[in-house]
């Protein structure tokens, strides 16, 4: 999908990978010629930021410069040690110079942008190629078979790679080996590539295909095998790419047909090898990997052809493509949608122009109605195979337990061109991460206790091995949860036991000794009987103890039955007047008061039965009381006991006693009472 | 004391091409992988032993991760991958099987996660696109689809849940009604961000940008919560730094990095144990190191662990240093 728009005409290098942030730099193009004609020439940088979704691109500087390009690239010479802190831009000059800027100095907007320069080349400096491995050295190639060798640390001397080959052909593509850092190889447009050993000076090997005429556009040496490379061909009759193997020069390795029309650039990207980018006069930019020939990816472009094409080094799915259109044009091979950027663009306008016609009259706009065009497919498929950089081959995730699942697949020893069957493992591994072995341990029997359920046991060992009282209590707490009665266990492991207090309130002489203490004995002995739901030694202490009003409150709450005991308790332990008569209104029991009362107080008695009295119970009562006073009265009592006869209704008796007290009298009054 | 690390099982998956993810089930009985060979596969690895339970097929491209649900809705396993597709499985009468499929990216989905089980079945899905979708689960086979466009423009490489707090849940105590939660997650993308979304009104807005990292931001991990009121956030990136992030206040406002470590290569995956005190950490050549924050707040690494050999070494102060 394509991210940014730059309208430049205009030879394009990347920052180094180590540069953040990434940015492009573009130097005015010495071959071709925008519409406006201009010869004017300048070097400018810019800044790839992708957090911004519209299509433009920020411009952080521009140099006005005095030559055009042929070629520009960016090395990461002297960032390591701070010097240069963004690099060195190295361009081919039009008129056999190489110039070295400090893209850092470009940016800030200094003067002084040229480190250096030299004019050591007869003719337009097309090739250049920075070392990877010793990034102060710079290849550069131009007409006549000219191959520089440059120290960047030492710019005023350039090297040779050896002698020059013959004939005397222009170098078109110049690259040094991925793997091997003394390899440079060169390619002129008739098709004819040297490969140089740096170390001996010389040409080791001359690769060409006699049978094929092919106008060599492109070179690019393997990312991975050191012995493989590319050639891109930029004629229509042999519209390919070439694979070579230097181990086998005589013909091509591999040819990868894809365009129909003749290549323009290739570009082989460095974070995975199997991706091969190349562009052609048939307009098309393709994606296809060199190793098998299939193509993996076209990008969606416009019908114009592109001359130059680039990965970046720092964002894998990124490029950049620059068409004779005059546009340089950033892509990402990663798929997505476009709608999204168009809709940007449509919300950017619409939130300046608001709804208002922006000439003032004051109108509204209407609304925006597209036409309906059969536009191309919006969604942009990615590459049909996933790149490199997104295959995860690590990774580790906790569990429950300490567990840890980690997984790794073991690298390939890969020979690229012969078949082999690698029946490789792809195992996954759990572990147990421990920080402490005794933690494992005790989760380990954690785990059998909750699994066999022996709770109980579990909290017992566990109350045996702790070393701090609060340990102790916390397991013991715990294990009475799992044991039946707990609440009663609980209590225990406070430290009230019932029956311990019951046997403390019953000892004998406790009593006696509780008077010798201080009360603060008899309120802890109260408590703690209080608190084990001992109601009754409770009483028994307050009783003794002399809080009778405690006690008769604390018997209310123990129930009916013992209230009544303590009842009688209390009653057997005050005497007080009218104790007795107390007694009988609570007790209820009026016989006890009829027979043991006082005599003279008969009256008094009489009366209680009365109102008390049940009427079952009444005429017994009456009657006993009567009985009292004539066996136990003297005469004036005897007399009195008619009366209780009467209540009695016991009419005999009643008789019996008149007479007795009327003594020998006449019948006649006999006869009254009888009727 | 340096810890114990000691393999206990070795699963040999049987997978014909590299395994991209492995994650257990809630209770640590059954094993999930899925693979470049565009298969998932699901182990019973109780008490050592390694039984193939499932091994389901669906996907059209090389399987990126796998995440199971909370086990109070089932069985169930979540699936991304290059094909651009995300799948839910489901085990119904001892058959897994696929029961929702959703196509709605236009380019590799990279990383799902199940949230929090108390806001129920949601799931987010980060994709090369951009976008990051949020799939509910409405009953009834049905689902919702909520997306957000653009999250982090040309790709999302992970995310992760925060987990579920209610505001001030240690102080009150909810009276019975439903805990009004406030959902947030964390994503990590190729624009280098780690970006913070919060759902406010039943939409979904971006509520923090977190920026330290200098490439793309491969992995986030949000920490379990612990009670405490911090929230931690691990976030690991192309460039070979892990940075973990805390957030002190409630409301989420501001976040400061920490640099754990910077390797030498490119660190792929991050994530916490469930107490959230250790940190395991996996980059480069399959290297993946055990990390712990000390009482005074430096990050140690504790263990460096050797697979295949299921051997400690505990890393000495040197080789930390060297690091």
């Amino acid at each position: 999908m394509k991210l940014k728009e730059i309208d430049r005409t205009a030879m394009q290098a990347w920052s180094p990978a180590q540069q953040h942030p990434i940015y492009l730099a573009t130097g005015t193009s010495a071959q071709q010629l925008d519409a406006t004609f201009s010869t004017s020439a300048s070097l400018e940088i810019f800044e790839l930021d992708l957090s911004d979704p519209s299509l433009d691109m920020k411009s952080c500087a521009t140099f006005s410069s005095s030559h055009r390009y042929h070629k520009l690239i960016w090395g990461p010479h002297s960032m390591n040690s701070g010097e240069r802190v963004s690099g060195v831009l190295i361009a081919g000059g039009e008129n056999g110079n190489v110039i070295l800027y400090d893209p850092a100095k470009v940016i800030a907007g200094d003067a002084e942008v040229v480190i250096a320069q030299k004019d050591k080349h007869t003719g337009p400096v097309r090739a250049l190629d920075v070392n990877m491995f010793q990034t102060n050295l710079v290849a550069s190639g131009a007409n006549e078979s000219e191959i520089y060798i440059w120290d960047l640390n030492n710019f005023a001397t350039p090297m040779t790679p050896g002698v020059k080959t013959q004939p005397l052909e222009d170098i078109s593509c110049i690259a040094w080996n991925r793997q091997v850092q003394h390899i440079l190889a060169s390619a002129s447009p008739s098709g004819r590539t040297t490969v140089w050993d740096l170390r001996k000076n010389e040409p080791i090997i001359k690769v060409s295909d006699h049978n094929n005429r092919m106008h060599c556009s492109g070179l690019a040496w393997h990312p991975d095998v050191a012995t493989q490379m590319v050639l891109a061909s930029e004629d229509d009759r042999l519209p390919v790419i070439q694979m070579w193997d230097l181990r086998f020069a005589s013909s091509p390795l591999r040819v990868l047909e894809n365009h129909t029309r003749g290549i323009l650039a290739i570009a082989w990207s460095m974070a995975d090898s199997e991706l091969l980018l190349s562009c052609g006069k048939d307009a098309k930019i393709l994606c296809s990997n060199p190793n098998t020939g299939e193509v993996l990816y076209e990008l969606p472009t416009n019908t114009q052809w592109c001359f130059d094409i680039q990965w970046c080094p720092r964002n894998p799915a990124v490029l950049s493509a620059a068409s004779f259109d005059g546009r340089i044009s950033i892509y990402s091979i990663m798929g997505g949608s476009t709608d999204g950027l168009r809709q940007k663009q449509v919300d950017q306008l619409s939130s300046s122009f608001g709804n208002l016609d922006p000439f003032g009259t004051g109108q509204s706009l209407p609304p925006l109605q597209l036409p309906q065009q059969t536009a191309p497919q919006s969604i942009v498929l990615p590459l049909k195979k996933p790149p490199k950089w997104i295959r995860r081959p690590v990774g580790a995730s906790f569990s429950f337990g300490g567990k840890l699942v980690t997984f790794e697949n073991a690298k390939s020893q890969q020979q690229p061109g012969i078949e082999q069957q690698q029946q490789q493992r792809h195992h996954v591994y759990v572990s147990q991460v421990v920080t402490e072995e005794e933690f494992l341990a005790r989760s380990n029997q954690l785990q059998e206790a909750v699994q066999s359920e022996g709770f109980v046991s579990y909290c017992q060992r566990k109350i045996d091995m702790a070393q701090a009282d609060f340990e102790k209590n916390v397991w013991a707490f715990l294990k009475v949860n799992f044991e039946e009665d707990s609440r009663v266990k609980y209590l225990e492991l406070l430290g009230y036991r019932k029956d311990d207090v019951r046997k403390k309130v019953n000892m004998p002489g406790s009593c006696a000794c509780v008077k010798c203490f201080t009360d603060g004995y008899v309120d802890g002995l109260i408590t703690q009987t209080l608190l084990t739901g001992n109601f009754e030694s409770a009483v028994d202490l307050c009783l003794h103890d002399n809080r009778m009003a405690d006690a008769i409150i604390l018997a209310i709450a123990g129930g009916q039955e013992l209230l009544s005991r303590t009842q009688e308790k209390y009653f057997a332990k005050m005497q007080s007047k009218i104790t007795r008569l107390i007694t009988a209104v609570v007790t209820k029991n009026w016989k006890e008061i009829v027979q043991s009362c006082d005599l003279q107080n008969w009256r008094e008695a009489l009366a209680a039965v009365l109102t008390y009295a049940r009427p079952d119970e009444f005429a017994a009562l009456c009657d006993l009381l009567g009985n009292r006073l004539e066996s136990e009265g003297d005469s004036l009592l005897q007399t009195q006991a008619c009366l209780c006869y009467i209540c009695a209704g016991n009419v005999e008796k009643l008789v019996a006693c008149w007479t007795k007290a009327r003594d020998g009298n006449s019948p006649f009054h006999r006869s009254c009472w009888l009727s | 004391l340096p810890p114990q690390v000691s393999v206990i099982n070795t699963v040999d998956t049987s997978h014909e091409d590299m395994i991209h993810d492995a994650q257990m089930d809630y209770y640590g009985t059954r094993l999930a992988t899925c693979s470049s060979d565009r298969s998932v596969k699901i182990f019973d690895v109780r008490n050592g032993g390694q039984i193939l339970i499932a091994d389901l097929r669906g996907h059209e491209g090389p399987v990126w991760q796998v995440a199971w649900a909370h086990p109070m809705y089932g069985n169930i396993l979540a699936s991304c991958s290059y094909d651009r597709k995300v799948i839910v499985w489901k085990e119904e009468n001892g058959t897994w099987e696929k029961t929702y499929e959703y196509t709605g990216h236009d380019s590799s989905v990279n990383s799902v996660c199940w949230a929090p089980h108390d806001y129920g079945l949601i799931l987010a899905c980060g994709s090369s696109d951009g976008a990051i979708s949020l799939l509910s689960y409405t009953g009834d086979g049905q689902w919702e689809v909520k997306k957000i466009s653009n999250a982090h423009t040309i790709g999302c490489n992970a995310v992760s849940w925060a987990p579920a707090v209610v505001p001030g849940s240690l102080i009150e105590q909810p009276s019975g009604q439903k805990p009004n939660y406030i959902k947030r997650f964390a994503s990590g993308g190729c624009d280098n961000l780690v970006k913070i979304w919060k759902e406010e009104d039943g939409q979904w807005k971006e509520e923090q940008k977190l920026e330290a990292h200098s490439d793309w931001v491969r992995d986030v991990a949000w920490a379990p919560s612990i009670g405490l009121p911090t929230s931690t956030i691990a976030s690991c990136s192309q460039d070979g730094r892990v940075f973990i992030w805390t957030c002190d206040d409630a409301s989420g406002n501001s976040w400061s990095p920490k640099l754990l470590h910077k390797f030498n290569d490119v660190v792929w995956h991050v994530s916490w144990s469930i107490t959230a005190n250790i940190l395991a950490v996996s980059g480069g050549d399959n290297k993946v190191t055990l990390w712990k924050e000390s009482v005074d707040g430096l990050w140690a690494c504790i263990s460096d662990v050797n697979k295949g050999q299921g051997g400690v070494s505990a890393i000495t102060e040197g080789q930390q240093n060297e690091q």
